[in-house]
């Protein structure tokens, strides 16, 4: 099979930035708004939601000629549904804290549309190797959409970053950021999220209305650019057949 | 009985408003966001999410008594995502057999029920906490309604928005969220409602 | 009971669930659309912030694109 130059690594890019899950597509927004009190938590949440995307995508891929097409949908739930048990067994034995912090979130991964959508549209029609760098791709960027969502809660809300409650391996610190008493608890609670969300996707917005109108004016002054040489090359060959 | 009634009460009402599903626990962002631009689609959405989750609860109480007993208590989200799956063909079917109507209005939504993290949220924290079988009850339908209540307001809400005069960068979704944000702001108000009551 | 009869009740629960699942699954796909219902579709107004890839209305309207 032929193609483009550089295909894998935009196939893998454009999980990122063009089509972020989470602040392009709007998909997965439950976890997002969820598990974002802490970096830490929304780091956890984006490992497990990549792990269970990646495994789920290589399956459905392997299986894309055998599963019949009737019976597709039905497929996809259970394969994914059962990643999502082995992850939550896996999750509850090695890491405990992780597992009380996401709570039932963990199982809800089974009803993220991304997994199920990345199955349908992607998984199914494309070969392992290309599934699995798309599915690293809609992980990892996910995975940063929520760690920016995250950060914002976390600094703003508590005024300080603290990591090790939930990964016990490494040990407790903590970064005071914005000193003690001036911190909005507003963002550690459920509007907090909507709000740190709503200015995200505000600004994706203001940046793309910014490239479209710029695009727009230099479409324009082109055309007039076009408009003026033609006028001054008629008026030249008019001027010469006088 | 009395008593064991007024708790019902209090727990439909608590999780109905107090710990409202889509503002405070966060299920169900998606056809709140998704399917809320006109009232009509709302109530639809919602009055579909509300008949899902009574029938997956009454299913999936005994089931998963069932899956204990079997020793297999682990395979619940499997077993769960199932149930919840065939409910919604199943109710889909029933519609487009009988009801040319209901299904005019609520076929587009069937397929987004079965992805609709407020099912099965409800269904798997019911077992996460080891709810009796009243409790669940009491659950499900407080959060249905509280999905119900929600969404119906926010689309109200929305439909004024679009005459409003926003910035160009908030128009659409981030104005929503900001509303869906004071909507939160408000029903947090509503917290301790309950404080005075000893039962 | 003993070791067998769980197992055997456990597999027995999970395929039945499944065998409903699919059985319902392949019923509702091949119910004729009712009368009027042929050409729904989704619209700006009616979804607007889903972009659900596995919705069976949005590759009807992906495939119209």
């Amino acid at each position: 099979m032929k193609r483009e130059k550089g295909f894998t690594k935009r196939n893998f890019l454009k999980g990122i930035l063009a089509e972020n899950p989470l602040f392009v597509s709007i998909l997965g927004t439950c976890p997002a708004l969820a598990t974002t009190k802490t970096v830490e938590a929304a780091i956890g949440m984006g490992i497990l939601f990549t792990i269970v995307l990646v495994c789920s995508s290589i399956l459905v891929s392997l299986l894309r000629k055998i599963i019949s097409e009737e019976i597709r949908t039905p497929a996809y739930i259970v394969i994914i549904a059962t990643f999502v048990t082995i992850v939550k067994m896996f999750t509850n034995a090695f890491l405990p804290e992780l597992y009380l912090t996401l709570g039932v979130f963990i199982s809800l991964i089974v009803v993220n549309c991304i997994v199920l959508g990345r199955a349908e549209a992607y998984a199914s029609k494309n070969t392992v190797f290309d599934s699995l760098i798309d599915a690293l791709g809609m992980g990892l960027g996910y995975t940063l959409a929520i760690i920016t969502m995250a950060v914002f809660r976390e600094i703003l809300g508590t005024g300080a970053f603290s990591f090790g409650k939930i990964f016990t391996f490494i040990p407790y610190f903590k970064l005071q950021i914005i000193p003690k008493g001036y911190e909005i608890s507003l963002f550690q609670n459920p509007a907090g999220a909507f709000i740190v969300f709503a200015l995200i996707l505000a600004v994706i917005a203001f940046i793309k209305n910014r490239k479209a109108e710029l695009k727009s004016n230099l479409e324009k002054q082109e055309k007039i650019r076009k408009q003026q040489e033609a006028k001054m090359a008629a008026e030249s060959s008019g001027g010469e057949s006088k | 009985m009395m008593k064991i009634l007024v708790t019902f009460v209090l727990a439909i009402i608590s999780s109905m408003l107090i710990d409202n599903v889509v503002l405070s626990r966060f299920y169900g962002i998606c056809p709140f966001l998704g399917v809320s631009k006109k009232v009509k689609s709302s109530l639809g959405m919602g009055l579909a999410v509300v008949f899902v989750i009574m029938l997956a609860t009454l299913i999936c109480w005994p089931l998963y008594q069932l899956l204990q007993l079997a020793g297999i208590a682990f395979m619940d989200t499997v077993a769960y995502i199932l149930v919840i799956a065939s409910l919604v063909q199943l109710v889909g079917l029933f519609i487009k057999k009988y009801s040319p109507t209901l299904y005019k209005n609520l076929g587009i939504y069937l397929p987004l029920i079965t992805t609709n993290c407020a099912v099965l949220g409800v269904v798997q924290s019911n077992t996460d906490q080891a709810l009796t079988f009243l409790d669940s009850i009491a659950n499900a339908l407080g959060t249905s309604i509280g999905f119900l209540i929600v969404i119906v307001l926010f689309s109200c809400i929305r439909v004024r928005l679009e005459s409003a005069n926003t910035p160009k960068a908030f128009k659409g979704l981030p104005i929503a969220l900001i509303v869906a944000a004071i909507m939160a702001l408000a029903f947090m108000g509503l917290q301790g409602l309950f404080s005075g009551i000893n039962l | 009971m003993n070791q067998t009869g769980y197992l055997i009740l456990s597999i027995s629960i999970l395929v039945i669930l499944l065998a409903v699942f699919i059985v319902s699954f392949i019923l509702y796909k091949r119910t004729p659309l009712p009368k009027g219902c042929e050409k729904l579709k989704i619209s700006e107004e009616n979804c607007s912030a889903c972009q659900n890839k596995g919705c069976e209305f949005y590759q009807k309207k992906d495939e119209e694109e």
